[in-house]
């Protein structure tokens, strides 16, 4: 089984944004970058299914960007991944969910994954496309929002989350991709010895002129950050009211009572 | 000269600072509060490898460096000084001493217990009457056969309380002074040794603070660290490592109390703006932040220069005594900054004040320290 993993680094949300001097997205001084969310549940999922596989079994991780994203690469493969390919673009920011889902695709078409892991969606670009398009344009099944993962013998059984609370369970075949949602598992801490043992492990540098043969399709022409937050959300109302937002608002935009 | 942290450091950074914030922080008021850290808890730091991060692979540690050690241990006491300083006095002064003076069947057969944390380390040489003048060492022992037999008394000695493993000096001959000294590998769930007492504290309050008595307790021979007179040595040796640790913990309260007070200080509106838009809290975060780098820098080159195999006596003196002058007068400042809510529990920056004193005290008082650095200067 040969599987694949698919992580952004991304700035940390909390950060104050400011355009960069095109105007067209963030200056990136000053901000500190982390691996986006939504792919340390990718990570984590493959991770457990390449420990459930054993033997036999190659996670690859992947990273487009410039030298900085090595950092995420690493903490993957300190989490478990068993190599990496880091494709080097220093304007990455600068292509669109079609760009990079071709550099992808380009770089696992002849490498014959079976299953594909990706995150939902980048926590600053946010298009949810990539995870989508690699998967068209590689010809395999996809799901996307998966919040559970179960493998067994070339298919593939994933609950989705649907809208409002709902879920839903698809199975697919491999080779598939899936795109992983909040609440699907709790990613593991890279521990000492294993960001030891992640030293050793092979980082292939590829140029990402050798795979992006395509232009971009949307061209973001101009980026605006927040207007200053005021001091958060006050909830009006008697107790009870205020006790039911408070959930309702818990339950769309956390996993803490999921 | 590059004073950026390399990819790998960061990456330890970043993975130890995610642990700290959604296992410790959580955890460090109830940990003063009741005197002691949870067993969970150190078995999960002990699972992270906090507990063998320089220490060899071959041994069972995690084969990284000194200056992740300091990273460690910097970013647990952002959140617990308690927890860093558990882990400091384990590795520098017990899995340390051992690494270095230790036979390979000593390391053999005592590391991996430590570095996994099966065994909780800690550092004999303190007495009720030899602290800083540690030639003054009153506990002795006496060849009985194949044994050393220890009598004697032992007083503050951090992560006492676990009864795990323990490097313990004691004097043959006490008109020798620190000549008579050698230095001895103990399992402290041996006979013959009794905890007097674990003291009531002002600060690290979760860390055991131990008063040990040892009637006729037997240590194999095989025990012995090093050759024998030869302890006082392995103590100066073990200490210098060991302020690199110290030193790392007090940057690590600086910072946390700082990240308090600076977010404090905008969320706090007084006079009708937030009190960082004053000129006064404004010039103390500027003091404040400028010690903290400062420490930094000190902390991180002493463990770079451990890590070069250069002599660092006087850069792990400099960056202890540094580092925790640094965090007295940060937690201090914080507190001021806070008002009246930072003389609260609550707002945790009076238990980082209370646990900040401490680290100008221990692992030789910066009265020490500035006599070893004058020393240097003057040789």
């Amino acid at each position: 089984m040969k599987l694949l993993v698919c992580i952004k680094q991304v700035p940390d949300l909390e950060s104050r944004f400011k355009p960069d001097a095109a105007g067209v997205w963030y200056n990136e001084t000053d901000l500190a970058f982390r691996m986006n969310e939504y792919d340390e549940y990718a990570v984590e999922q493959a991770v457990r299914l390449r420990e459930q596989l054993g033997e036999g079994c190659e996670l690859t991780v992947l990273s487009i960007g410039p030298d900085r994203v090595v950092e995420a690469i690493k903490k993957s493969l300190a989490m478990g991944c068993d190599n990496a390919a880091h494709i080097q673009d220093a304007a990455a920011y600068s292509k669109d969910p079609w760009q990079i889902a071709s550099i992808i695709s380009a770089y696992a078409k002849e490498r014959n994954f079976d299953i594909i892991f990706t995150g939902m969606q980048s926590q600053d670009r946010g298009s949810a496309q990539v995870g989508v398009i690699v998967a068209e344009l590689l010809g395999i099944a996809c799901t996307t929002t998966i919040v559970n993962f179960d493998y067994d013998n070339g298919t593939i059984t994933a609950k989705r989350e649907l809208e409002g609370g709902i879920k839903g369970v698809v199975k697919l075949k491999t080779p598939a991709l899936v795109t992983c949602q909040l609440g699907l598992n709790v990613p593991r801490y890279p521990t000492l010895p294993n960001i030891m043992k992640a030293k050793k492990k092979e980082i292939t540098a590829i140029s990402v002129a050798e795979l992006l043969k395509e232009e971009s399709l949307a061209a973001t022409t101009s980026f605006h950050p927040p207007a200053k937050k005021g001091g958060g959300i006050v909830l009006e109302g008697d107790i009870a009211d205020q006790v039911e937002k408070v959930i309702a608002i818990l339950k769309d935009k956390t996993a803490v009572l999921r | 000269m590059n004073f950026e942290l390399s990819q790998d450091h960061k990456v330890l950074q970043s993975a130890v600072r995610d642990f700290v914030e959604k296992e410790i922080k959580p955890l460090a008021i109830k940990i003063d509060e009741d005197h002691m850290i949870p067993d969970e808890l150190v078995k999960k730091m002990s699972e992270m490898g906090f507990l063998g991060s320089y220490l060899p692979e071959e041994y069972g540690g995690a084969g990284l460096d000194m200056l992740s050690y300091a990273i460690v241990v910097e970013e647990v006491s952002k959140a617990c000084g308690s927890s860093g300083v558990l882990i400091s006095a384990h590795t520098s002064l017990a899995s340390g001493p051992i690494y270095t003076f230790g036979t390979e069947e000593q390391k053999k057969k005592w590391l991996p217990a430590l570095n996994t944390g099966e065994k909780i380390g800690c550092f004999l040489l303190t007495e009720p009457n030899a602290g800083s003048d540690a030639g003054g060492t009153a506990t002795t022992y006496t060849r009985d056969g194949d044994h050393f037999v220890i009598n004697g008394s032992k007083t503050f000695i951090t992560n006492g309380g676990y009864l795990g493993t323990g490097v313990l000096l004691a004097s043959f001959d006490r008109s020798l002074k620190h000549k008579g000294i050698s230095a001895f590998i103990v399992d402290l769930q041996s006979p013959g040794v009794t905890i007097l007492k674990n003291e009531n504290k002002m600060g690290i309050r979760g860390s055991y603070t131990t008063a040990f008595a040892f009637d006729n307790l037997r240590v194999p021979v095989e025990n012995l660290l090093g050759q024998e007179g030869k302890g006082f040595n392995i103590a100066m040796d073990t200490l210098n490592g060991g302020r690199i640790g110290i030193a790392s913990q007090a940057l690590g309260i600086a910072e946390g109390a700082f990240e308090r007070a600076l977010a404090y200080s905008k969320e706090r509106k007084q006079f009708d703006q937030a009190i960082c838009e004053f000129q006064a809290i404004q010039f103390k975060l500027a003091d404040m932040w400028t010690r903290i780098e400062t420490s930094k820098l000190l902390t991180y080159r002493a463990a770079c220069l451990k890590d070069a195999k250069k002599n660092y006596t006087m850069e792990s003196a400099m960056c202890k005594m540094h580092a925790s002058e640094t965090a007295t007068y940060v937690t201090k400042e914080a507190m001021q900054i806070h008002g009246g809510y930072g003389y609260i529990a609550d707002y945790e920056v009076e238990r980082m004040y209370r646990d900040a004193k401490i680290t100008e005290i221990y692992e030789g008082t910066n009265e020490v320290q500035r006599v070893v650095i004058s020393k240097l200067l003057l040789s």
